[in-house]
């Protein structure tokens, strides 16, 4: 009995600085978008002061307005997110259903492309999209996007296809179903923790990537995550400002977590379980 | 009501690389017909019936269904519905919804749908669970659920992959005679596969021993129990099955355990030859051979009797009471017409 009070009082110790740690940046980051730029400047720091929206009035009404930089991320995100999965869904579901050459070393080949260091390919996509045309358009980006986030999807969706028995496939053959149908009636409701899973990552992946974004990108394009930088300058770094673009950029991701939330801790208990999920 | 459902396999053959799992498969079911595939494990029955289905191709022949040609149809395009051994019930749908799926994808009007969803589940008992998650039925009830499934859409041909094996003993035995009386009800032509003897001998008009890829034998239970073709068939059927005794003909007869016994048909003396008795045709017969009694299965209303006769063991069914005691000698004899002689090289009966 006293053991187990220990047990949980070291646990939620610990639990309690991990907490900390993880949470601190993004607290102070809140603070000082509620403050004036004095009292971010204030040394010692101060906790306690008058919370003022001026920083959020600013960077959503001023004349460096980042809604359009938002909008700009939500059509990336949302864009790279829904073409993914519309490419991703039917090829994992092939690649863990039918014998396709070359299955086995398809899981290296996406581990790969999440080893590669961005640096070392950003010339070449770079070249590559000045000579279709495509710096800085969605298509463009979107599609450097792709590159990544595609095979990543597919090899999240395929262990969950995997997962469920073929007979239910076919029972729904026998039952008239075309194998589109199955897909769609039978086979994705049943994956469906899998897809909020794969969309939460792939979203957040192209709503937080900065990188590419900042090179491939221009003045038509130009994500918040670029936008902040219009805060920070050589001679000056407008500290609320900043923050209040983060809190500001943060709320998507916060919101979405909160909604996936359920999901998303399945799906990883399920990949603990299986051992890294693809067999 | 047409005759629907008539089965015509012409030569099935299924490879699997270098190993042929059907080596050239013959059988034609006649519509209305209740057809047991029976054999082990591995034996074949199930991948007939996939290939029956259009779930796996057959490597060469052909399948007829009501004389047309579906060897290279889809599954969908075959009209057959069919009840898997796990059930195969979507989960993320409700009972009801599972019974109206294969309506729904053969475009049946939304009117029709609840009423015909309603009938199907009357019939195996489950109107009340239509609202219920597969998830929440017990195993009977989610096999009821598939059995609707199966039987909403009034398909020419029924295939049953060992509906029951998933059932606890009492409620296999209730559940086999419902299936029987369902599809005499339904007139629909049904395909069985089971590696139970027993269901096979209860249920099916007429049944096809497998073994190792090939049919042993066609007929119906009553004839193939009566007169198994061949040493494999008649080790398969019966519970327990015949005793199955290498020996030597003899002049009118043949040798069991030392003794000559008299056969119905002799053969030439001296010729090898495997003697099947089945175990309730042993007689008691105080006049007859000797035989030591080792083991006593008592099953209640009868018992089996494990006996060795001059060295040869041998079961036999027993049903007067009192049983005799284990170490026991007691006396056997055979009827002429009990005996079935077996050949031990070509293993047909001779």
């Amino acid at each position: 009995m006293k053991g187990n009070k220990l047990r949980l009082a070291l646990l939620l110790g610990a639990s309690g600085l991990f907490l900390l740690a993880w949470i601190f940046p993004i607290f102070w980051s809140l603070l000082n978008a509620f403050k004036s730029e004095q009292d971010v400047l204030a040394y010692p720091p101060k906790l306690i002061f008058t919370p003022t929206l001026a920083a959020f009035r600013d960077v959503l009404f001023g004349p460096t307005s980042i809604v359009p930089n938002l909008i700009s991320s939500f059509i990336i995100s949302i864009g790279t997110t829904v073409v993914t999965m519309v490419l991703a869904i039917p090829a994992a579901y092939a690649l863990a259903r039918l014998r396709v050459p070359g299955k086995k070393w398809s899981g290296f080949y996406v581990l790969a492309t999440q080893m590669l260091p961005p640096v070392g390919i950003i010339i070449p996509y770079f070249l590559i999209l000045r000579d279709i045309g495509w710096i800085d358009t969605y298509q463009g980006i979107i599609l450097i996007y792709l590159s990544f986030s595609l095979p990543f999807a597919i090899w999240l969706l395929v262990s969950y296809f995997e997962d469920l028995p073929f007979e239910m496939e076919e029972a729904a053959f026998l039952d008239g179903a075309s194998r589109l149908m199955t897909l769609w009636r039978i086979i994705l409701p049943q994956v469906r923790g899998g897809v909020a899973v794969t969309v939460v990552f792939v979203f957040l992946n192209a709503w937080n990537e900065f990188l590419f974004a900042v090179v491939l990108s221009g003045n038509v394009v130009r994500p918040v995550t670029i936008s902040m930088f219009n805060f920070v300058s050589v001679e000056q770094t407008l500290w609320s400002k900043l923050a209040a673009v983060s809190a500001l950029a943060m709320l998507p991701v916060i919101i979405l977590g909160i909604i996936a939330q359920k999901h998303i801790v399945k799906g990883l208990t399920v990949g603990a379980v299986k051992g890294g999920g693809r067999r | 009501m047409t005759a629907r459902g008539r089965v015509q396999l012409e030569k099935i053959v299924k490879k699997h690389g270098a190993f042929e799992a059907l080596k050239g498969i013959d059988i034609e079911i006649q519509p209305g017909e209740f057809f047991a595939l029976l054999g082990p494990s591995g034996s074949g029955k199930s991948t007939t019936l996939r290939i029956l289905a259009g779930l796996d191709a057959p490597t060469s022949g052909r399948i007829l269904l009501d004389g047309e040609d579906v060897t290279g149809a889809d599954a969908r395009a075959r009209d057959i519905a069919m009840v898997f051994q796990s059930y195969a019930l979507y989960p993320h749908m409700t009972v009801g919804e599972n019974i109206a799926f294969p309506l729904e994808m053969a475009k049946t009007p939304k009117a029709e749908i609840a009423p015909a969803v309603r009938e199907a589940a009357a019939k195996v008992k489950i109107d009340h669970l239509l609202d219920r998650k597969p998830g929440q039925l017990s195993g009977g009830q989610q096999q009821r659920c598939a059995l609707a499934r199966a039987i909403v859409r009034k398909a020419r041909l029924f295939l049953l992959d060992e509906p029951l094996s998933n059932l606890d003993a009492m409620l296999r035995l209730a559940t086999r005679v419902e299936l029987k009386k369902l599809q005499r009800s339904l007139g629909v032509t049904a395909v069985y596969v089971t590696h139970d003897q027993e269901e096979a001998m209860t249920l099916a008009d007429r049944m096809a021993v497998f073994r190792e890829g090939e049919i042993c034998q066609i007929g119906r239970p009553a004839d193939v129990f009566a007169a198994p073709n061949c040493i494999e068939v008649a080790a398969f059927i019966g519970s327990p099955p015949m005793n199955l005794i290498t020996t030597r003909t003899t002049d009118g007869g043949v040798l069991i355990g030392g003794r000559h016994v008299p056969v119905a048909a002799p053969l030439a003396a001296g010729r090898a030859v495997v003697v099947g008795v089945r175990p309730s045709a042993v007689r008691f017969d105080p006049a007859g051979i000797p035989v030591s009694v080792d083991v006593v299965e008592n099953l209640g209303d009868a018992a089996i009797l494990d006996l060795t006769l001059e060295g040869t063991p041998l079961r036999a069914r027993y049903d007067r009471f009192p049983l005799p005691r284990e170490g026991e000698t007691m006396a056997v004899s055979f009827a002429p017409e009990d005996i079935h002689l077996f050949d031990p090289s070509t293993r047909r009966r001779i």
